[in-house]
């Protein structure tokens, strides 16, 4: 895999594993409501922190801002999930809700040039762009 | 990552104090661009811890920011009862299995020195993992525009990886 930047290696672990939760997470909320559902997910996460501290070496003393961005990561990405599945369930069409959440790197990107100061090609420009109407693209179910 | 939309609407009916405008838009709405936000300033976030923690050492840390949302969902009323408690429990518990390691490969993509701005659009094209999966496992049906997008999400990929 030489030939491949490291990252995307690691990107395409994630975007494997969170596809399949797209399927597990269906199959959950079929069963019982988004809000039990959230528990449990969250749960998970708990054990695996818990695994993960037992069983991996830990830098727990990092300076506090990194520590507290990494903590709002995990308020930041839950609260996501949540204030989606109430969009969800406030009538929106699930086609267009999702379609329309798809647009979230989009926030990301812009953070990372103004805040971050990331550069981009322009064929990563493209890349981006590409990548927002495939993801939108995905999200329409067939009627 | 909680990727987490269900791919179709969930199977509680919406109650009427759910349908109310917030900010002079329509509640869906209103949440969507809320998602939107969050989501997007998360994965800034990421990579900027990420600059100062390995990725398992992250993924600690964010489950901390996850138990106050834990408790301010416990008391909901909904979650009592379901269809299939069982079932549904043991899927949510994968799902977070599988979500927790999907975020530390992310975030070990931004400690090897992956952008926010290029990880963050190839990982949020997840859905093309699962609109794969729902055609092999659950037999769904895929739309012209789900085609096209399977073709443009592979695409993407190849462009931003350059």
């Amino acid at each position: 895999m030489g030939f491949l930047p490291g990252w995307l290696i690691f990107a395409a672990i994630a975007l494997v594993f969170w596809g399949i939760t797209g399927v597990t997470q269906k199959l959950s909320t079929n069963n019982i409501s988004s809000e039990l559902s959230f528990i449990w997910f969250a749960y998970a996460m708990i054990a695996i922190s818990v695994v993960l501290a037992l069983t991996v070496p830990m830098r727990y003393h990092v300076r506090p801002l990194i520590f507290w961005l990494a903590v709002a990561g995990g308020t930041l990405n839950g609260l996501g999930a949540l204030t989606s599945f109430t969009a969800l369930e406030s009538g929106g069409k699930a086609s267009i809700v999702i379609s329309l959440i798809s647009l979230y790197p989009l926030v990301t990107v812009a953070l990372a040039v103004t805040v971050m100061h990331e550069r981009l090609t322009i064929m990563q420009a493209f890349g981006i762009v590409l990548a927002i109407i495939a993801a939108i693209l995905l999200s329409l179910e067939p009627s | 990552m909680l990727t987490h939309l269900p791919m179709s609407s969930p199977t509680m009916e919406p109650v009427a104090s759910r349908t109310a405008n917030i900010a002079g838009l329509p509640r869906w709405l209103f949440f969507s661009l809320l998602t939107i936000v969050v989501w997007g300033v998360w994965g800034a976030v990421s990579k900027m811890a990420s600059n100062g923690i390995d990725a398992d050492t992250n993924q600690v840390f964010f489950t901390v920011g996850l138990l106050p949302l834990i408790l301010f969902v416990w008391w909901s009323p909904r979650t009592r009862g379901g269809k299939n408690r069982k079932a549904g429990i043991a899927w949510a518990f994968l799902t977070g299995i599988l979500g927790g390691t999907g975020n530390i490969a992310f975030f070990h993509a931004f400690v090897i020195g992956g952008k926010a701005s290029i990880v963050t659009p190839v990982t949020a094209l997840f859905p093309l993992v699962t609109v794969i999966l729902a055609i092999t496992f659950l037999h769904e049906r895929i739309g012209t525009a789900q085609k096209f997008g399977l073709v443009l999400a592979l695409v993407a990929i190849y462009l931003l990886s350059m």
